[in-house]
């Protein structure tokens, strides 16, 4: 008798003891609280612990304590703004995983990258995600701003946490930026070598920015270090403070905004008190970003493990061979696309800043106090305007627009490009055959007879070829032009494929040639 | 359902596959990794070729073979076996390599049977020591280089892109068969024809038609070209070093292709 009332004595006692130790680390939420908050359970005690623990932890404290009900619906936010916290938080993880193995040297840097990539066990997941993830930031950021815009939700309260939104934006582009420099490959190199070069066609400071980007004249390993500091302490240091004023105005003082129709429309008496009711943290709002954290997680390692091709890594950076075509990164686009209309000055400082100050300012522009679409034309009307603005630079920055190659420079490019895969890289290894191909003499069928099944795709690619040149002739860019591709065995497993394109200069009368060798080893695109 | 269990019962369905998936891409990670370093590997030939070809080949000729009296073939079962202990290197063959490349000869290992392009015998590479390639450049040069093995040690057998057999005109003209000469021979690895060659050990001969009659006064230009094939330390052209050039063309050209080869030279206008 007295053995047993011992025992439940100190069972008691010692549930107490887990009991008090769990308050201490949720601050506040006892074992039975806790129980109900993963069930969606009514609250236990009062008062209400989920509420205390909002005043007694500062994760929490940084939190909301409700949404109203009518802000939280999907098609309202879609929420973008979480997607943005989301892949930030990828980023970072990702991140410091590849900092590992990361050297910020240029002689390190590339030699890292294909350590990463060869020898890292997820090394490349990690890579992949983190290009991915940088992506999705861009664009989400970017949704989450248009979002904001077109619900006019940037109005009275809300004009600073626009700015400070704008703000993140900037930072998300220059991460993304000089984060692109860092895999040290051509791509990187020349795209951050144009962007820079704005810096430099800054009135009166340009030569001192550039210098403080660069470190020297041209990119080296001073810029490199210093493309690297930016990426991965000042400009996440200025993103989390940014991120916690942003963030604290939306989650402490005006919340999410109501949608225009709940807040401008009629609405019943019930409809609305159920819209204005609050929808607390915990356990909600909570339970619903575990959710969604879940989620994006699964779709992101979806799509990067079947259906990305890979982050591209081309050859190292070679500050002595400028590509034919350079590319800065989809998201800047717009911006070589404004380079083109003119002086790098003028579009490349002057007007992106103009752009970016009207976008600091439109809170304080736009002083109609109406929300809803149909209130608001002009300002509507402008925002589509705006994007198809972009859209249209953005078309205007490929570099097929606007920038003219020679024929025959052109044509052997496309067959085989200096980066990436073309036609000729398409050909499999064993297709290759060795030999004489000389447009409009081989015959464009049956190659190699000599091959069990044929060779398909070099004959499909040589066809191509003729065709193309065929194309000049006949438009009479290259005047008496002659066209031969040569494969010759050159070590084992190495095939040496030499195009090229001779004709009379129009002017001259001389004989012009134009010549590739390409290199191709049979285990080079991998299998 | 309420949405609270529904998100629950999604979510742990929805942690289940993301764990399926990453199984699956662990699996997979060991081969995806060798196949990956294969693919380097192989990229790095490749990069090497086009290196070799635009700063080695004028010297070591396009394929490795050498030029008789003065580089060194690279392609061949002797570099590959007795070479390392020929010069008593400790490390490995491609560490050889890459410090020869990198750092060049200032004298010839073998002056007798390949005197190189003067002193230095062959000129540092790396652009530490003054020379316009990266370390990454050579090494994979180096790679490129070593990938000739299979084929030194005869264990893999190159078939090679037949020349097309040149036209009777060709045939019959002794220029065209003199430029043959000039580029089979090696001439090209130092002396600039341009639109030809790009050697800049010797004299530029884009014009020796021209500049051979005004050299020597009183001497003609077949007779001038003529000598400095044969005797090349008759007539040091300033600016560059005397004892580069084999001495021995008299036993290397049958006189056949000597002749073709000064009309070849005497056709340069």
């Amino acid at each position: 008798m007295l053995r047993s009332i011992n025992i439940q004595d100190m069972r008691q006692r010692l549930g107490a003891a887990i009991d008090n130790r769990v308050r201490i680390i949720t601050a506040g939420l006892g074992l039975d609280e806790l129980r109900a908050v993963m069930r969606g359970d009514p609250p236990t005690e009062k008062p209400n612990p989920r509420f205390k623990v909002h005043t007694t932890s500062f994760l929490f404290h940084i939190r909301p304590r409700y949404y109203q009900k009518g802000s939280t619906i999907l098609s309202h936010t879609f929420r973008l703004g979480y997607w943005v916290v989301f892949f930030y938080t990828v980023e970072l993880i990702t991140g410091i995983v590849l900092m590992i193995y990361y050297v910020p040297t240029p002689e390190g840097a590339y030699t890292s990258m294909l350590e990463i990539m060869s020898a890292v066990p997820f090394g490349n997941l990690m890579r992949d995600l983190h290009r991915l993830g940088a992506e999705a930031t861009v664009i989400f950021t970017f949704l989450h701003m248009l979002r904001t815009y077109f619900t006019g939700s940037y109005k009275k309260e809300r004009s600073f946490t626009w700015l400070t939104g704008v703000i993140l934006l900037i930072i998300t582009l220059f991460l993304s930026f000089f984060g692109y420099l860092l895999p040290w490959d051509q791509l990187a190199y020349w795209a951050v070598t144009i962007g820079t070069s704005m810096a430099e066609s800054a009135p009166l400071i340009g030569n001192e920015v550039n210098l403080i980007l660069r470190g020297a004249p041209d990119i080296g390993a001073g810029g490199l270090l210093r493309a690297y500091l930016l990426h991965i302490i000042l400009l996440p240091l200025l993103a989390v403070l940014v991120l916690s004023i942003h963030y604290y105005k939306v989650a402490r003082e005006h919340g999410i905004s109501m949608p225009a129709r709940y807040q401008e429309g009629d609405l019943s008496k019930e409809k609305q008190k159920d819209v204005k009711r609050r929808v607390d943290f915990l356990p909600d709002l909570f339970s619903h970003e575990v959710y969604l954290v879940v989620l994006g997680l699964f779709i992101l390692l979806l799509v990067t493990i079947f259906f990305y091709g890979g982050a591209p890594l081309e050859s190292i950076a070679n500050p002595q061979q400028t590509p034919l075509d350079t590319k800065a990164p989809w998201y800047f686009w717009w911006l070589q696309g404004l380079l083109k209309l003119g002086d790098k000055a003028l579009m490349g400082i002057i007007i992106p800043g103009l752009i970016f100050g009207l976008l600091f300012a439109i809170p304080y522009i736009d002083r109609n106090p109406h929300r809803s679409f149909v209130k608001r034309p002009v300002a509507v009307s402008l925002g589509v305007l705006g994007v198809l603005i972009l859209i249209l630079l953005s078309y205007m920055g490929l570099p097929q627009y606007g920038i003219e190659t020679p024929a025959a420079t052109r044509i052997i490019q496309d067959m085989s490009p200096e980066e990436g895969h073309g036609p000729l890289q398409s050909v499999p290894y064993d297709q290759l055959q060795q030999g004489f191909y000389i447009v409009n003499e081989t015959p464009i069928d049956n190659l190699c007879p000599e091959l069990d099944f044929g060779c398909p795709e070099l004959e499909e690619f040589y066809a191509l070829f003729s065709h193309r040149v065929n194309e000049v002739i006949e438009s009479g860019a290259i005047p008496n032009g002659d066209a031969v591709i040569v494969i010759e065995n050159w070590q084992e497993d190495l095939k040496k494929v030499t195009m090229r394109i001779t004709w009379d200069d129009p002017e001259t009368g001389e004989r012009n040639t134009y010549e590739k060798h390409v290199y191709i080893h049979s285990n080079s695109q991998g299998e | 359902m309420s949405r609270f269990n529904l998100e629950i019962l999604l979510g742990i369905i929805l942690v289940s596959f993301t764990t399926f998936i990453v199984v699956i891409y662990a699996f997979n990670e060991e081969d995806r990794m060798a196949e990956e370093a294969e693919a380097q590997h192989a990229r790095a030939i490749e990069v090497g070729a086009t290196v070799y070809e635009n700063n080695c080949s004028g010297c070591h000729g396009p394929k490795g073979e050498g030029i008789l009296g003065l580089c060194p073939p690279i392609n061949d079962g002797q570099f590959f076996t007795t070479r390392l202990e020929e010069v008593g290197w400790s490390g490995s063959l491609e560490d050889y390599i890459i410090s020869t490349v990198a750092s060049g000869r200032t004298t010839s290992t073998r002056p007798d049977e390949y005197a190189g392009q003067g002193r230095p015998a062959m000129p540092a590479w790396s652009d530490e020591f003054g020379g316009p390639l990266r370390p990454d450049q050579i090494q994979n040069v180096a790679t490129f280089i070593l990938n000739w093995e299979s084929t030194a040690l005869e264990e893999f057998v190159l078939e090679e892109l037949a020349t097309p057999t040149p036209s009777p005109e060709e045939e019959a003209d002794p220029v065209a068969r003199g430029q043959r000469v000039f580029l089979d021979r090696g001439c090209g690895g130092c002396h600039t024809i341009e639109g030809l060659s790009a050697g800049t050990v010797g004299p530029n001969q884009t014009n020796i038609g021209t500049v051979a009659e005004t050299r020597i006064p009183g001497m003609s230009a077949e007779d001038y070209i003529q000598e400095s094939i044969l005797d090349p330390s008759a007539y040091v052209v300033e600016g560059f070093q005397d004892d580069v050039m084999p001495k021995n063309y008299n036993e290397l050209l049958a006189s056949e292709e000597f002749s073709d080869l000064v009309a070849f030279l005497l056709s340069l206008r």
